[in-house]
């Protein structure tokens, strides 16, 4: 996705896209799988997200580098602690969610989710369906929250050093992800297959040893057989 | 007169005592837990979640259902890459659209899927502090907020927003030892997640068309080759990071594995680490790689050095993986754990020699009597 697409999408979440605009891209959004993608993130983000600030200070700008925007902004909230939930009724509803619930956005919104689904329904498949049908429905549901459920969770505190060289799970490391699996606690099970199908071919990398540390890099099928 | 009244006295005085313990029983985060692991494993699921690692989302839809006894479960990817893992009954099939494979793993019959799950114990306070932390609303649904905050750097942390209905986790947060989270997987919306629901078998059928995939399953014949070649020796633990014991001992057959793998669980009662012991395939021609006498006859519990490049680290999510080369055998730990614990693991285990003579069958028949899925007693 170029910048100024994706630019237009995260002004789009601002309130900031001028309407003619708006209407452009929801008609785009309807027929581009990774724009489509990419609006689902913002959507999750902001439903992570709009649980607000505690602190009081400025809100966060969705631009290009959404994800390390909201990390930076996120990474300064104080963590859990057992916020009262009269507590978080305060805060609810950040600023940038506001044009979400009314404006000249809602109405790009709303038409953008029933040209998805309608762009959608000819390839009709069931997973896709319901991809969309959740997506659609978070899209619209995050308005209804809005307004509703005042009583969000804490938000996401995004670490600031985790590590992020990620390996892609080669043929033997899966293997023994998917036996391990079979004994981790129900709740921490789901995560582990979880970041199996999450991983992202391209992101391989080493934590902290040498670059050639290939130990679980090797396909298992090109492996010799024991004489 | 006196007597009735005692008695009265008595039973009330019983009824409070079992109200306010019945209470305790419900504001017991340990009880909480227990109830998520129970709904994890027992109900009927139908959901889209959102995995967060770092900066990265992947919306996952996660069915889970029990059906006279068999579990069915599938994750798929919802996004990008369409990867899918799915469990009917005993069979595991991974598919890997971006790498156009199916890899497939028969779990035997007796798998200890629902019981051998790590419990939150007592023994477990001694490494986590596991405390109510909070009640919230998630989607408009009462959540109890869990945190299991580890007492060492030895371990990940915990926070879990349990639903107070259901027991359902409907968000699930790993954090490190500073409380920081490192991934967290929630709820997408709650209108799209179905609990109890009636879940037919057409759920559990991929999305993805396998033509053209390469298939890889276990080699019964490779296996049965090596098992007939080599004696089993006996591994174990020297010393392993503090509060983690084994918890089970067994061997896989998994695709591409040139024979069975040594599988040995280890826990603290909350966190998990396997460690995989395995004939070294990397490292031809480096010594006793390969070889069954080199790797299984020595009785010496010392550990050969690693060939260059053979030994590391590696991470994804908040899963370390740790190879090294014992004694010939590549011995690697994985676990939800952080990586100097996988490390210290891995490097602990030794070979204590040869245990019984070889096995005449393949690794589909029981692996040699005493060593397949052994629960270890509890401490």
């Amino acid at each position: 996705m170029n910048e100024e697409l994706d630019s237009q999408l995260s002004a789009m979440f601002d309130d900031e896209l001028p309407e003619d605009q708006c209407q452009l891209l929801a008609r785009r959004l309807s027929r581009d799988d990774a724009l489509k993608a990419r609006w689902r993130r913002y959507a999750v983000i902001g439903a992570a997200v709009r649980a607000g600030r505690a602190d009081g200070q400025p809100t966060v700008r969705l631009e290009t580098n959404l994800a390390s925007r909201v990390s930076a902004v996120l990474s300064t909230e104080p963590a859990l602690t057992g916020v009262p939930a009269a507590e978080t009724r305060k805060t609810a509803g950040m600023r940038w969610w506001h044009p979400v619930v009314g404006g000249a956005i809602a109405a790009g919104v709303a038409a953008m989710s029933v040209l998805w689904i309608r762009g959608d329904a000819p390839v009709g498949v069931g997973a896709q369906l319901a991809d969309n049908a959740a997506a659609s429905v978070a899209v619209s549901g995050l308005r209804a929250e809005v307004a509703a459920d005042t009583s969000a969770p804490d938000s996401f505190v995004v670490p600031t050093n985790v590590q992020r060289n990620r390996i892609v799970p080669t043929a033997e490391l899966a293997n023994y992800v998917v036996a391990h699996s079979e004994y981790s606690a129900p709740a921490f099970r789901r995560n582990l297959i979880s970041a199996l199908i999450a991983s992202n071919e391209g992101t391989a990398g080493v934590v902290d040893e040498s670059d050639d540390a290939n130990v679980v890099e090797s396909p298992a099928e090109n492996v010799e057989e024991e004489k | 007169m006196l007597k009735k009244r005692n008695s009265s006295a008595l039973a009330w005085g019983f009824v409070a005592l079992m109200m306010s313990a019945v209470a305790a029983a419900a504001d017991d985060p340990r009880e909480w837990l227990e109830r998520m692991n129970n709904a994890l494993t027992t109900r009927n699921y139908d959901g889209t979640f959102a995995y967060w690692q770092g900066d990265k989302v992947e919306m996952l839809r996660i069915i889970h259902r029990v059906k006279n006894g068999q579990v069915s479960e599938r994750l798929v990817s919802l996004d990008g890459s369409g990867r899918e893992f799915i469990r009917t009954g005993d069979e595991l099939a991974c598919y890997f659209p971006d790498q156009r494979t199916v890899r497939i793993e028969k779990r035997p019959a007796n798998s200890p899927l629902l019981g051998n799950f790590p419990r939150f114990d007592q023994a477990s306070t001694a490494f986590y502090d596991i405390k109510q932390v909070g009640r919230v609303k998630l989607y408009r649904r009462d959540t109890r907020v869990i945190s299991v905050t580890p007492k060492d750097s030895f371990r990940y942390g915990y926070k879990l927003w349990i639903d107070e209905g259901t027991g359902m986790p409907l968000r699930t947060q790993l954090c490190d030892a500073r409380g920081r989270p490192i991934e967290q997987l929630v709820v997408a919306e709650d209108r799209v997640l179905r609990i109890n629901a009636d879940i037919p078998d057409s759920a559990f059928l991929p999305e993805v068309s396998t033509e053209g995939f390469r298939v890889l399953r276990p080699d019964t014949g490779a296996g049965a080759m090596v098992a007939d070649a080599r004696s089993w020796d006996r591994w174990d633990a020297a010393q392993l990071p503090p509060g983690f014991r084994i918890t089970l001992r067994a061997f896989q057959t998994m695709p591409g594995a040139s024979g069975p793998v040594r599988h040995i669980v280890t826990s603290d009662g909350v966190a998990s680490v396997s460690v995989f012991i395995e004939v070294q395939q990397m490292a031809r021609g480096s010594g006793a790689a390969g070889s069954p006498e080199g790797a299984s006859g020595s009785t010496t519990a010392q550990n050969s050095p690693a060939p260059a490049g053979q030994e590391g680290v590696t991470q994804f999510g908040s899963t370390s993986a740790f190879s090294t080369v014992v004694e010939g055998r590549k011995v690697t730990a994985l676990g939800e754990v952080p990586p100097e614990t996988v490390r210290a693991i891995a490097n602990a285990f030794r070979s204590l020699g040869q245990q019984q003579p070889a096995p005449t069958a393949g690794p589909r028949t029981a692996p040699p009597s005493g060593l397949s899925l052994q629960s270890q007693p509890r401490r």
